[in-house]
């Protein structure tokens, strides 16, 4: 089922955008953009580059002020607060750019997400990704590309976050990882929402419940029937 | 057991070196070293750790001289209340100064600090003038009182105070280095943005940052009035903003030790090429832009890991 964007939204959504626009100085990125998340769901948002799909998760993470519309996570509405009281409240940002903090080893960049969000236990993280463990005392930018994501997410995941949005998480990363990552999205999952912006499509047809196509800094379509979830339905917007 | 004796080791074989040295070197000298490595911890720590350079050290060393200099020349006589009153100005004024200064970028911190210098030089030498003398300074030598088991007054017993002074001053940085603080300091200096990602706020991290490492930077300023016994606005002159920079690059940015190696090799320069050659500014500015050439890591940088392979092969990189 592919409807246009103002299709209404049910109000069990942990994550509910509405009329988002944004702009970088005089130049505006993002137009009335609608986007909700419910619990438990893996939601997708696709388009080319430029479409305006990172500065809809940095406008939802606080990094870029909206000029107009709402971001509300958990019945709060997040626009005005700080990028960091967002990140406390639960709504966390994996960037794109797979940077950690380079000179702090794994275990230092985990216990740093463990004393923000008091959540020490590191069992959960540990599952996902087991190599994490191999390398706890080795500095972070010594990390292979995909370790340095799965540090980024595994970190994310402290503090069993309300929604995850993260930014083209397997850019560049070899077929073995991307699977892992595809069975750890499933899995993440179960514990919370996730807003993933992805051109990779036969992941996003393997894990997206609901998929958001971006041109423009516009949702032009948004498929919520997961059937209907299909590379030749999503190719159309790339 | 070991952990703990791992933890100090390194700082006991640097104060052992500075009193090692104290027993051949010549007092005033050391007196000057280990007050500089006070001085330029708070600098390094900003620069190693904050990502912040600052050219406005020279204002808060003289806070913490000023402060003193006023409790001892006004009010009271004894060193050790006035080193306390020094370091209390200190954080007066960086709590005060802190939350304007921590919100600005990295390059207009430097800047703005060095404006802050010349506003606290032309305070202490021309505004101020009634209360601070002006160029006259503030003489308080005679007035200071002995202080009971380690008497301040004497300058071998001050470098004593000294030394412990600084012992306790690394332990702090080295503590605060390991702690979840540390970490965040280094992060906010490493990507700011992603230190938000994760729920913490730079404004806070750096503004503690800062305000540790300027008090830091007082209680020099309060040492070296008691020390001399005086105080003038040319201690905090900002054409020295340089001086804690260099000495920090000097040693190796972000080192614990760099600040003590870059002290006693700066005091030493400027002790030896003095007395051999007038012009010995410009041979320590093309010196140091050598060394900066060759081991841009800074003496302490470069020689550490190489120490630690040699001296402690089991457990390296223990003293960052």
């Amino acid at each position: 089922m592919t409807t246009d964007a103002s299709t209404t939204i049910s109000n069990s959504e942990i994550l509910k955008v509405t009329g988002l626009s944004a702009a970088y100085g005089e130049a505006k990125v993002l137009f009335d953009i609608d986007v909700s998340v419910k619990p438990g769901q893996i939601v997708a948002c696709v388009g080319r580059n430029g479409a305006g799909k990172t500065s809809l998760l940095r406008s939802i993470a606080g990094f870029l002020n909206p000029t107009a519309g709402s971001v509300v996570a958990d019945a709060r509405n997040l626009v005005g607060m700080k990028p960091y009281d967002i990140a406390k409240f639960g709504v966390k940002y994996v960037p794109q750019d797979k940077k950690v903090f380079s000179d702090l080893t794994v275990r230092e960049n985990l216990e740093l997400a463990s004393y923000a969000t008091n959540d020490h236990n590191w069992d959960r993280v540990l599952e996902f990704f087991p190599k994490l463990k191999q390398h706890m005392d080795r500095k972070a930018g010594f990390m292979s590309g995909g370790e340095r994501q799965m540090l980024m997410i595994g970190r994310a995941t402290l503090g069993s976050p309300k929604v995850l949005l993260i930014d083209e998480p397997t850019e560049g990363l070899a077929p073995g990882i991307v699977t892992h990552l595809r069975n750890v999205f499933k899995e993440l999952a179960k514990m919370t929402a996730l807003l993933i912006v992805e051109q990779n499509l036969p992941l996003v047809c393997a894990i997206a419940d609901r998929v958001y196509a971006i041109k423009d800094g516009r949702v032009v379509a948004e498929v919520s029937d997961k059937d209907a979830i299909t590379f030749d339905a999503c190719e159309q917007y790339l | 057991m070991l952990d703990t004796f791992v933890w100090w080791r390194g700082i006991a074989l640097m104060i052992a070196l500075l009193c090692g040295l104290s027993l051949v070197l010549p007092l005033p000298f050391m007196n000057e070293v280990v007050i500089f490595t006070i001085y330029v911890v708070g600098c390094n720590f900003m620069i190693g750790r904050l990502g912040y350079i600052s050219f406005g050290q020279p204002a808060y060393l003289a806070i913490g001289a000023y402060s003193t200099a006023f409790y001892l020349f006004y009010f009271g006589s004894n060193p050790l209340v006035g080193i306390l009153v020094g370091v209390l100005g200190g954080l007066i004024g960086s709590l005060l100064i802190g939350p304007f200064f921590v919100r600005l970028r990295s390059d207009y911190f430097a800047m703005v600090n060095l404006a802050l210098a010349v506003v606290v030089f032309y305070l202490t030498e021309k505004v101020l003038v009634s209360i601070t003398q002006g160029d006259n300074g503030l003489w308080f030598m005679t007035q200071m009182t002995s202080t009971p088991v380690l008497d301040l007054t004497i300058p071998s017993q001050f470098l004593a105070f000294g030394i412990i002074v600084t012992f306790f001053v690394f332990a702090f940085y080295k503590y605060l280095d390991g702690t979840i603080y540390g970490a965040c300091c280094l992060a906010t200096k490493l990507n700011e943005d992603k230190l938000q990602f994760i729920g913490y706020s730079n404004f806070s991290i750096r503004f503690l940052g800062f305000v540790i490492a300027n008090t830091t930077t007082a209680l020099a300023g309060a040492m070296y009035a008691v020390y001399l016994g005086f105080v003038s606005p040319e201690m905090g002159s900002p054409s020295r903003a340089a001086e804690p920079i260099i000495v920090t690059l000097l040693g190796g940015v972000g080192t614990l030790f760099g600040p003590v190696v870059g002290a006693i090799a700066y005091t030493g320069m400027k002790d030896v090429i003095s007395n051999m050659i007038g012009n010995w500014e410009l041979f320590i500015g093309f010196l140091l832009v050598f060394i900066m050439l060759v081991a841009d890591r800074g003496i302490w940088g470069t020689l550490e890991p190489i120490l630690a392979r040699v001296v402690f092969p089991k457990s390296r990189n223990t003293d960052k």
